[in-house]
């Protein structure tokens, strides 16, 4: 009995699972140690055989649950060791993403667009190169009128120009399709300035939207922008100042809130507490004479969406946003 | 516009308006406030008078003064060369911080004592009024010694400047922005009419006669004064520098800001302009110059162009003698119209005429000669000399029932009146439902029933109509234009994700760099007229050269790898113009880091080339020469999908490489339009295992894999499911040949493949490539 004593200290001095499984084998195998034992108690006289099957027993059974726990324990410390071994520095790893960007002028497009046509107006696009009658003309902007100073027009040796604003998408729309209408008018337009705050290019989104004659008024004008702006900018006041522009009358130019000093007056809201963001107003009825529509009433407005990415993303150089400048995209993953 | 708050008030009572409402009314009734900026002249400034006055025993250039500061007299030393006793002045007592933070203390001045410092302008934050120490003079209103300078009404006045629309020419003036604002505060206009007592003055046609043509679509009014002792107030000195402006002779200062009061376009002139030699008389004719303008003239010389210009020789340079004053109006269409057919070289008084100055002559004139006569000692002449025209006020009819549908709320009919009534507007002959408006000549910008509403809306104030959601009948608003826009969108995302960054450029390019590059550009006849700049002068043909640009800019600002991609117009020679979408990579790969050991490989042509159908999907390249110089020759493909050639893709030369400070680029250009955007149709998958067999021939090395292709896809092997190259070698042996494998992959969607049908389909496809190639296996 005293040799499977040796084997209790074994088992317990074991270091490895490789060790514990030698002395199972040493022990359990079937030329192992208790099987020597078994053997021999049948040499012993009869009378003590039971009471030596007995104590073999209870040292089979008590070896068996030592070395189990045994194992267990050397498994984990192995466990533990080996992924030990596999540490990482993870300080080494910061984020590296490899995803380009979209353009946040072109994402604050795509988010005034989805306004929009989820509120039913359809999105229509035109041509850049247009020609005086459906960039001024029709717009209630004869040869003399002063307003024409306010956009520096780029002109063709031909006569056409580059468009100042997307309006001429609505007069062609207008001459082409019977109201009622409801659209925008997203896209690039161009105005003869380049400084810091202007650039020969930059996008607008136009709207317009025509029914029978004393339907549309300026209150349905409101509804819908102060909706429109608190969807893009958020909680923010909005309020309506008249204006003047040759297609609409009444007009008013709509301010925000400040979004940077909430309304407290900064250095970007001029201290004023509001910034200008939209104009809009009650289609002029010179407008509707010259596409021959009689009898309707209608609203328009537009937007500049440069200023709304800038305004938003707080971007405060107007000219790098056209210069591919991964600098400022790689912020807009 | 600028106005100022004590100057608005010589028109209306704003004394119980706080400024902060004033401001909010401006922006609410259309008269957008740009910015507000109040006089804030610091504490222990007080107004004084310099009793005594004399020369500085050690300094030429200083007298020391007696100055009463209205506590007492005190002793200041004085650097100015205009103090003298008996000037009124401003001065900052002990213990004032001046604007730029300077504390007054008593010091000594070569040895004398001074208590204090007599001010200039500059000093208490005023600009520039005029050179030395302030010298007041009763222009100002009343004031007290001992006073401190900000409770003085034009030492503590707000200056306004108003963003005036092109419209409001009636606004151009301090009268007409109080106009404005009677209407919306409800308060009326102060008279200040100018009486003159007629009986003792000599008549103006003892001295001047006027010619004229007929027509002229003009109005003018004279008046002559005999200036005496005419110094410009200070009042005026004060505004006119807030106004910003430039200083001239007393008189034409005076013609400013009379103007800029009363919104009427004065002139002076001397009255010897206008007299021949050894004359009294003097003779002006009014007459249609060669470009068809109205020009006021002598018998040579022009004088002034009504509603356009003023020669120099004509203004007034003396303080004292004989001058004519002159009113003009010409309507705002007229000039503007004129403007147009023939441009002429044109000043301040155009604007003005251009947006609409003010018709009222009189009103002007009598302003005008009020200050001359109230500042000087000059003598008025009797009467005016004219021309005026006949002019009916335009009648414009509006119902209640449309002004209500127009603005979509209910406006009371008395406050409409009011409204009406105190913008200077007739409605005496209106009915019970219907308005009969008579509009002024002064607000020619109103002709029909939607001006009158705007008029309405903006007095009553947008804020108090009520917002109201709009109710429509339904017409389809998904259309062609919205599936572009989605299929833009959707390409653009698909770009983003793969890494490459979204660029927007302008549609103008540098007609010379395009082309030097071979491009197309826009024919000479359908040009831009006025370009920018020169190196924005034409409209772009291409994508490719506002990438590259930005990419040079990208990798010399530290990119060693920049992926950038645009979807945007380009134009054809016929000024045409269609979508292009651009991508471009160069340089590395990825981002250099630990798993590449800090050394990423370059991009490749393959590497370009997965990214680009991560991008559009599956397409097929064919060998191919660019139009253009940008291409590497040997690396530069035709991209096909579905059998059309949507665009073209290349390696850049090596020689643009270098030129652009750039790493290995490629780029390619696709034609929007061509890119498919339809929806995708799913083909049957079989159920059967895949076979897969490589195939090692020996071609020529010059013989593009394309002819390869071609051959194996007419061969129309139904099993044959995709195939793809995937090795080449050649060695000495080889020679000018090169072994090139092939995988195939085989299944059918019936069975699985037997090892006799496999080879049968490998057989068809290398007897085909024999006999149509003369290539096989080695």
């Amino acid at each position: 009995m005293s040799l499977l004593k040796q084997w209790y200290d074994a088992i317990q001095e074991a270091q490895s699972v490789d060790k514990i499984e030698e002395i199972r084998i040493s022990v359990f195998g079937k030329k192992g140690v208790l099987a020597a034992e078994f053997a021999r108690m049948k040499e012993a006289p009869d009378e003590e055989k039971s009471k030596i099957a007995q104590e073999l027993n209870v040292h089979k059974n008590t070896l068996m649950n030592e070395l189990t726990a045994r194992k267990i324990v050397l498994q984990t410390l192995e466990l533990q060791e080996k992924m030990r071994a596999e540490a990482i520095d993870v300080t080494m790893f910061n984020s590296s993403s490899e995803a380009g960007a979209l353009h946040p002028v072109m994402q604050t497009m795509d988010r005034i667009v989805e306004y929009f046509s989820s509120m039913n107006f359809a999105v229509k696009t035109g041509t850049m190169v247009e020609d005086d009658f459906n960039n001024f003309e029709a717009l209630n902007l004869p040869k003399y009128h002063p307003a024409r100073d306010m956009q520096d027009t780029f002109y063709f040796k031909d006569e056409m120009l580059l468009r100042t604003h997307t309006s001429p998408v609505q007069i062609r729309t207008m001459m082409s399709s019977k109201p009622p209408i409801r659209m925008i008018a997203p896209g690039a337009v161009f105005r003869r300035d380049y400084d810091i705050t202007h650039t020969p290019m930059f996008h607008q989104v136009e709207g317009l939207l025509v029914d029978k004659e004393g339907k549309v008024s300026f209150a349905n004008l409101k509804f819908i922008l102060e909706d429109f702006l608190k969807y893009m900018f958020g909680d923010v006041q909005v309020r309506f100042r008249p204006s003047f522009f040759p297609f609409t009358e009444p007009s008013a130019e709509v301010d925000i809130s400040c979004v940077f000093c909430k309304g407290e007056g900064c250095r970007v809201c001029s201290k004023t507490g509001w910034l200008e963001v939209l104009g809009c107003g009650i289609v002029d009825p010179n407008v509707f004479a010259a596409v021959k529509y009689e009898n309707v009433s209608g609203y328009a407005f537009g937007l500049g969406v440069e200023r709304f990415a800038m305004l938003i993303h707080q971007i405060g150089d107007l000219r790098s946003l056209f210069e591919g400048d991964i600098k400022l995209l790689e912020q807009f993953r | 516009m600028i106005v100022t708050r004590s100057w608005l008030n010589e028109w209306i009572d704003l004394s119980t308006i706080p400024t902060e409402r004033l401001v909010k009314t401006l922006n609410s009734i259309g008269l957008e406030v740009d910015s507000v900026a109040t006089y804030e002249v610091p504490q222990k400034i007080v107004f004084g008078r310099v009793l005594e006055c004399e020369k500085h025993p050690d300094a030429d250039k200083l007298s020391v003064c007696k100055v009463d500061t209205g506590d007492g007299i005190k002793q200041i030393v004085c650097g100015a060369s205009n103090v003298r006793a008996g000037l009124d002045v401003v001065v900052a007592t002990l213990d004032a911080v001046m604007p730029d933070g300077t504390l007054i203390k008593p010091v000594m001045l070569r040895g004398v004592a001074s208590e204090g410092m007599i001010c200039s302008s500059k000093e208490i934050g005023l600009g520039d009024v005029h050179d030395g120490i302030l010298e007041l003079d009763g222009s100002i209103g009343k004031y007290t010694r001992g006073q401190e300078l900000s409770t003085h009404p034009i030492f503590s006045d707000t200056v306004i400047e108003i963003e005036l629309t092109a419209n409001r020419g009636d606004c151009l003036s301090i009268r007409g922005v109080a106009r404005d604002l009677s209407a919306a505060f409800d308060k009326p206009l102060r008279d200040r009419t100018f009486r003159e007592d007629e009986d003792k003055r000599v008549g103006i046609g003892r001295i001047l006669s006027l010619w004229h043509e007929n027509n002229l679509d003009v109005e003018i009014r004279y008046k002559a004064v005999d200036i005496k002792k005419f110094v410009l107030p200070l009042i005026m000195k004060i505004r006119l520098t807030q106004l910003e402006e430039k200083k001239e002779s007393a008189i034409e200062s005076l013609m400013t800001y009379a103007t800029h009061s009363s919104g009427v376009i004065l002139r002076a002139y001397e009255h010897s302009f206008f007299c021949a030699a050894g004359e009294t008389m003097a003779k002006i004719s009014l007459s249609r110059d060669a470009n068809g303008f109205a020009s006021i003239k002598t018998k040579e010389k022009v004088a002034s162009i009504v509603g356009v210009s003023q020669e120099d020789i004509s203004k007034v340079t003396f303080s004292e003698g004989l001058v004519l004053i002159e009113a003009t109006y010409i309507a705002p269409d007229v000039i503007s119209k004129k403007m147009q057919e023939k441009k002429i070289p044109s000043g301040a008084v155009y604007y003005r005429a251009s947006r609409g100055s003010e018709p009222d002559l009189n009103q002007g004139l009598n302003y005008c000669i009020s200050m001359i006569d109230s500042f000087s000692d000059s003598s008025v002449y009797g009467g005016t000399i004219e021309i005026e025209e006949a002019y009916d006020d335009k009648i414009i009819s509006i119902s209640k029932k449309e002004i209500d549908e127009i603005i979509g709320a209910n406006i009371d009919k008395a406050k409409i009146t009011k409204i009406l009534k105190n913008l200077g507007f007739d409605t005496t002959k209106s009915s019970a439902d219907n308005f009969i408006v008579a509009v002024p000549r002064y607000r020619h910008d109103i002709v029909n029933k939607q001006d009158i509403v705007e008029e309405i809306v903006r007095l009553v104030g947008i804020d108090n109509i009520p917002s109201k959601p709009f109710t429509f009948t339904e017409a389809n608003s998904f259309n062609d234009d919205y599936r572009n826009y989605k299929k833009r969108e959707s390409y653009r995302h698909k770009a983003a994700y793969n890494g490459f960054f979204e660029s927007v450029h302008f549609v103008f390019d540098e007609k010379k760099v395009l082309q030097e590059y071979g491009f197309e550009t826009v024919d000479e006849a359908k040009e831009l007229l006025n370009p920018i700049v020169n190196t924005l002068d034409t409209l772009r043909t291409t994508l490719l050269t506002g990438l590259l640009k930005a990419a040079s800019n990208n990798s010399k600002n530290g990119y060693a790898s920049v992926k950038l991609f645009e979807v945007g117009s380009v134009f054809d020679a016929q000024r045409n113009e269609s979508l292009k979408m651009a991508l471009l990579l160069c340089g590395d790969r990825e981002l250099q880091s630990l798993s590449n050991a800090g050394k990423p490989s370059k991009v490749d042509f393959a590497f370009f080339a997965q990214k680009l159908s991560n991008v559009i999907g599956s397409f097929e390249l064919r060998e191919f020469a660019t139009k253009h110089t940008l291409s590497h020759p040997y690396q530069c493909a035709e991209i096909f999908v579905d059998g059309e050639s949507v665009g073209e893709m290349f390696r850049l030369h090596p020689n643009v490489e270098e030129s652009l400070d750039l790493d290995v680029t490629y780029m390619c250009e696709l034609d929007f339009e061509k890119l498919p955007y339809a929806l995708k149709t799913a083909k049957t998958t079989s159920r059967y295992q895949a076979s897969f067999r490589d195939l090692s021939i020996v071609m020529p090395k010059n013989m593009p894999y394309e002819k390869v292709k071609d051959v194996i896809s007419t061969c129309a092997i139904q099993e044959l499911v995709r195939f793809y190259p995937v090795d080449k070698y050649s060695d000495a042996v080889l020679g000018e040949n090169m072994s090139f494998s092939i995988r195939f992959v085989l299944q059918s969607n019936d069975k699985t493949l037997e090892e006799e049908d496999i080879t049968k389909a490998m057989d068809t496809i290398l007897n085909a490539l024999g006999s149509e190639l003369g290539v096989g296996i080695r």
